[in-house]
């Protein structure tokens, strides 16, 4: 029944912005949706955490502890960006970012796309973490996917069409892998007995059978899926199209591609890393994800220090935090699981943040280039400034920030595995990363005062940045125990121990 | 479903290689292809006779839900995305593909050694004792992935990217019916739509890159970089 | 032995009567698909026995080469004519090598009239000649693959065991192997015989020319021959195409009723062929010659598969 309503919850949104004749009605709908999704994701968790795992209409919808923990993300990424969106757009539309009448481009059907289009994304990023057949979460992945092209180019400027296109065919490509893989899972599952066609893509059914599972086809599946949905991820080398998807969305849905998304890639995953693991053991699957991970690590730190353009660190953030989950995935056992899954919890609430003051920065200085940045933030905006640095120094994995932890577990998981040449590269990268972003950030932000004008007061924006900045610090020192109980669940279901 | 005499399972294996057969020979004239509306309606054909080898694969294993995923092939791939892609190519214009990148007897000798990859790849995939329909099937699908593929690369129009992209997506639906007799009827049923709102999404930015950069060479989309 | 030359002269009669008749019927169907009325399928003739009546004029700067290209063409494709299975899957001639003998009689054909073009100083018999060998130098390869595939799947290279294969297999047709060396054959089978969109045999502009540019100089008698030979290389690889995919009513010899019935099976299967033929040329344009590797290309790709899938299955 839960499941039901958190389906559609959203869709109902979609559609009430759509029919929807101004902008108020569009917010007041899309904020009144984002609250009923997160208190139903809420009372998911609650009910997975009490009753264990929920099975849906024939074994159609499942979810367990992982798929409760990432609806949980979702729903609150989307809770605070529809916040922030509502004073987003209405600053973007009184600076006329949205188009005059004589563009051809009205305002309203900007609005209207976007109030329309973000419902229909966050739907199939949901309705992949509750569905349990595999072929299923493809199709709810691809539909991620062609939800969000549109709002990439959102702002219909020709850098933006250009983020779009590769964002789509590398995309399409790469999911196309991840079908043929789903494919060759569903045909290594085929013999066996008693196995339904509707079931034979079952994940709980495979995961219960894994033993059965024909290796070599396995074996194949798992490497496509790991391209496919990796580029999904933006784990390098498939990371070329996430720089410019996420500096030319509008911030919001930049903030929902970064975390959401990215964990709903990340689940797609885990899943399949479930079944391989259960069927070829760990070594396989794991050799493949760290040289990934460790990959897309490696790559994002050049590219980090001789950055101009403050989104596009941010994106290149993003391929580094990807690659240390697919890093923690690889080490596994029972440390690397729960290091996985604290960091994806809490790379969800630092992530979007960063982004939404991004937001509140580009807006004001009108420009997404360091060097366009002349005066300090923190003096022409003392909350965003403090907010912004404070979020950056999390991410980077400064103590006392929780990011710290989760990558030290991680870094623990490493040596206590023997993996001690992937800690090494692990510190070595995360330096590279921590020198970089802290150049960069902090030169922005505190660098001599210019001439820019103070902020106005910005209730919507800053609410939103307040929360989450609230949460930020607050989950560093004490994580709430229903919480913490749903990270441990999923991770046990990751190294099912 | 009763069964008519003549259509015996040698005789069904028989239409069913020569038909993906064809399939091969299309995809290979594709990377030959200069003119883009010849791509369209080679895409077509191909997707014609993909569904040809699904019904045979259903009438033969008495599978129904296959005959549903032949039907929407035709309808989805045969008629719709064709004439979507024409419309747009009537109104943008452009009739003629440039140069790809790498010269076209060269990406057609290259498309050979693909099919030859994809053959060797599907060898590994049978066992002797398991013999079954469609052997050949399966090794033309991996062809049509790699070589649908490789022409992503090559070519610079937009257009013709996507039309690649979407005979990537016959070779998957062509391995799913010869490997596993088509998937669940509802993950077909969900994998059609995503291709016919792909097509039109891809379309709709299509025509908005050749509004703004005055053609589909992809190779101008280079303002993005670092 | 005595039998062995009724044959032979009898396949020679079938060639050089029936050559200029299907150079006729291609010519008047094309020009009926264009709404026109044609020349009439005996105009060949006509124009055969017109050219053996006039006189020669030769340049001056012309060697021996000159004189010897129209007999060596001439007789180099009657030979390779002798030696395919036309009616009977028993090909009169089994000179040593079978299908490579006959590719090799074709290619001296060309390589003569090249060098006759060459030999007659004019620079538009140059022009032919590079063009002629640039494209045969990419058909040959494809065309040796189409016929190595067939050969494996007949267990040798000559004509009469691969015809003889093939009978009594009607699907046989349809095995992979086949139908891509098919694909690669027809193919070629346009570029040898200069058929649009290759080349245009009806074309009076001498830079769109490849095979008319090399006979430019020709007249009288040598013309004759040389057209002739063009008609019955045409023939010849049309025939080897039908007999060696669709060996439908060959017949296992040429004696009794077999020799009539065979030649009744060939007539529509050739009247078929060349209905493709004119439908190809009537829905397509002359190619550029920078274009026409990439045709090729796709030939000998379709060839080398076909021989490779042989191995395969």
């Amino acid at each position: 029944m839960l499941i039901v309503a958190l389906l559609l919850i959203p869709i109902a949104a979609a559609a009430a912005s759509f029919l929807a004749r101004g902008r108020a009605l569009m917010e007041r709908a899309n904020l009144a949706a984002s609250v009923a999704t997160f208190s139903v994701a809420v009372a998911l968790g609650g009910r997975v955490l009490a009753s264990g795992a929920i099975s849906l209409g024939n074994g159609f919808f499942f979810a367990d502890s992982l798929s409760a923990l990432v609806i949980l993300l979702t729903a609150a990424v989307s809770l605070v960006c529809s916040t922030y969106s509502i004073g987003y757009l209405r600053d973007d539309q009184n600076s006329g970012a949205l188009g005059n009448d004589e563009d051809g481009r009205e305002p309203l059907r900007q609005l209207r796309m976007y109030y329309s289009l973000t419902p229909l994304f966050v739907f199939s990023m949901l309705f992949m973490a509750v569905a349990n057949n595999l072929g299923v979460m493809w199709v709810a992945i691809e539909a991620t996917t062609l939800a969000s092209i549109f709002l990439v180019t959102f702002y219909g400027k020709v850098t933006s069409l250009e983020a779009a296109w590769k964002y789509a065919i590398i995309g399409g490509v790469g999911l196309s892998m991840a079908l043929f893989g789903t494919l060759v899972a569903y045909y290594a599952g085929h013999s066996l007995a008693g196995s339904e066609a509707l079931h034979g893509l079952n994940w709980s059914v495979l995961a219960e059978h894994a033993a059965q599972l024909d290796k070599t086809s396995m074996r194949l599946a798992f490497a496509l899926i790991l391209l496919g949905y990796g580029t999904k991820a933006g784990l390098a080398p498939m990371h070329t199209w996430k720089p410019d998807a996420y500096s030319e969305a509008p911030v919001p849905s930049a903030a929902i591609l970064s975390s959401a998304m990215l964990n709903c890639a990340l689940y797609g995953l885990i899943r399949f890393y479930i079944l391989t693991s259960r069927s070829l053991g760990t070594e396989y699957p794991s050799r493949l994800l760290l040289l990934f991970g460790l990959l897309s690590m490696g790559i994002s730190v050049p590219f980090v220090l001789v950055q101009k353009n403050y989104r596009r660190l941010l994106a290149y953030h993003t391929i580094d935090h990807a690659g240390i989950m697919v890093t923690a995935l690889g080490l596994g056992g029972a440390l690397g699981s729960l290091g996985l899954m604290l960091h994806m919890t809490f790379h969800t609430i630092a992530k979007s943040l960063l982004f939404l003051c991004a937001g509140n920065v580009q807006q004001h200085f009108r420009t997404d280039l360091f060097s366009g940045i002349k005066g300090s933030v923190l003096r022409a905006m003392p909350l965003t400034g403090v907010i912004f640095l404070m979020a950056m120094l999390a991410i980077i994995g400064m103590p006392p920030f929780s990011l710290f932890q989760s990558e030290f577990l991680i870094v623990r998981a490493a040596f206590d595995g023997g993996h001690a040449l992937t800690g090494v590269l692990f510190v070595l990268f995360g330096t590279g990363v921590f020198a970089g972003a802290l150049l960069h950030v902090g030169g922005m932000i505190l660098g001599p005062a210019g001439d820019m004008p103070v902020a106005g007061p910005r209730p919507w924006r800053n609410g939103s940045l307040l929360v989450l900045a609230a949460a930020l610090v607050v989950i560093g020192f004490w994580v709430p125990a229903p919480l913490l109980e749903l990270i441990r669940g999923a991770a046990q279901v990751v190294s099912g121990q | 479903m009763l069964m008519r005499p003549f259509l015996t399972m040698q005789l069904g294996d028989r239409i069913i290689t020569l038909m993906a057969a064809l399939v091969l020979v299309l995809q290979i004239a594709m990377v030959a292809q200069r003119w883009i509306v010849t791509h369209i309606r080679i895409f077509a054909a191909q997707s014609f006779f993909l569904a040809i080898i699904a019904a045979t694969i259903a009438w033969l294993n008495h599978a129904p839900h296959i005959y549903v995923a032949a039907a929407l092939t035709l309808v989805v791939k045969v008629v719709l995305v064709p004439l979507l892609f024409e419309r747009l190519v009537d109104r943008m214009q452009i009739h003629k593909e440039i140069e790809p990148i790498v010269n076209v007897p060269l990406s057609v000798l290259i498309a050979g050694g693909l099919t030859l990859v994809g053959y060797v790849v599907a060898e590994s995939f049978y066992r002797p004792e398991e013999r079954g329909l469609g052997h050949n099937a399966l090794a033309v699908a991996i062809s049509l992935f790699l070589i649908g593929f490789f022409t992503i690369i090559n070519r610079r129009k937009a257009l013709t990217q996507v039309l690649a992209l979407l005979s990537l997506e016959n070779g998957l639906f062509l391995a799913a019916i010869s490997l596993t007799y088509g998937m669940p009827l509802i993950v077909e049923l969900g994998v059609f739509f995503d291709v016919l709102v792909a097509a039109m999404v891809l379309g709709i930015l299509v025509y908005r890159i050749r509004e703004s950069f005055e053609s589909m060479d992809v190779s101008r989309l280079r303002r993005l970089r670092g | 032995m005595i039998e062995r030359l009724i044959e032979n002269v009898a396949q020679l009669i079938l060639l050089l009567a029936l050559a200029p008749l299907v150079t006729g019927v291609i010519r008047t169907l094309k020009a009926r698909f264009q709404t026109r009325r044609g020349p009439g399928i005996f105009q060949p003739y006509r124009d055969l026995r017109k050219h053996f009546g006039k006189s020669m004029v030769i340049p001056e700067t012309a060697s021996w080469i000159f004189t010897a290209t129209p007999w060596v063409v001439f007789f180099s494709t009657v030979i390779a004519g002798l030696m395919i299975p036309m009616v009977a899957a028993d090909a009169p001639l089994g000179l040593f090598g079978g299908a490579l003998a006959v590719i090799f009689l074709l290619g001296l054909g060309r390589f003569f009239l090249a060098l006759g073009g060459l030999d007659s100083g004019s620079s538009f018999g140059g022009l032919g000649s590079s063009r002629e060998m640039t494209i045969s130098a990419l058909a040959e390869p494809a065309m040796m693959l189409a016929i190595f595939t067939v050969a494996i799947g007949a267990g040798s290279t000559g004509l009469t065991e691969i015809a003889g294969a093939a009978i009594g297999q009607t699907w046989r047709f349809l095995a992979p192997a086949q139908m891509l060396a098919f694909a690669a054959l027809a193919l070629v089978l346009i570029a040898e015989t200069g058929r649009i969109p290759v080349d245009n045999p009806a074309t009076h502009l001498e830079l769109t020319m490849i095979h008319e540019a090399m006979i430019l100089e020709y007249s009288g008698p040598y013309l004759a021959l040389i057209e002739w030979a063009a008609s019955i290389k045409q023939l010849v690889l049309m025939t080897l195409l039908i007999n060696c995919f669709w060996p439908i009513g060959l017949q296992p010899a040429w004696f009794g009723f077999g020799a009539l019935k065979g030649i009744a099976w060939l007539l529509p299967k050739l009247f078929l062929l060349v209905c493709a033929i004119v439908l190809l040329e009537t829905v397509n344009a002359k190619m550029r010659l920078f274009r026409v590797p990439e045709l090729l290309a796709v030939a000998f790709t379709l060839g080398a598969l076909a021989l490779v899938s042989t191995f395969l299955f």
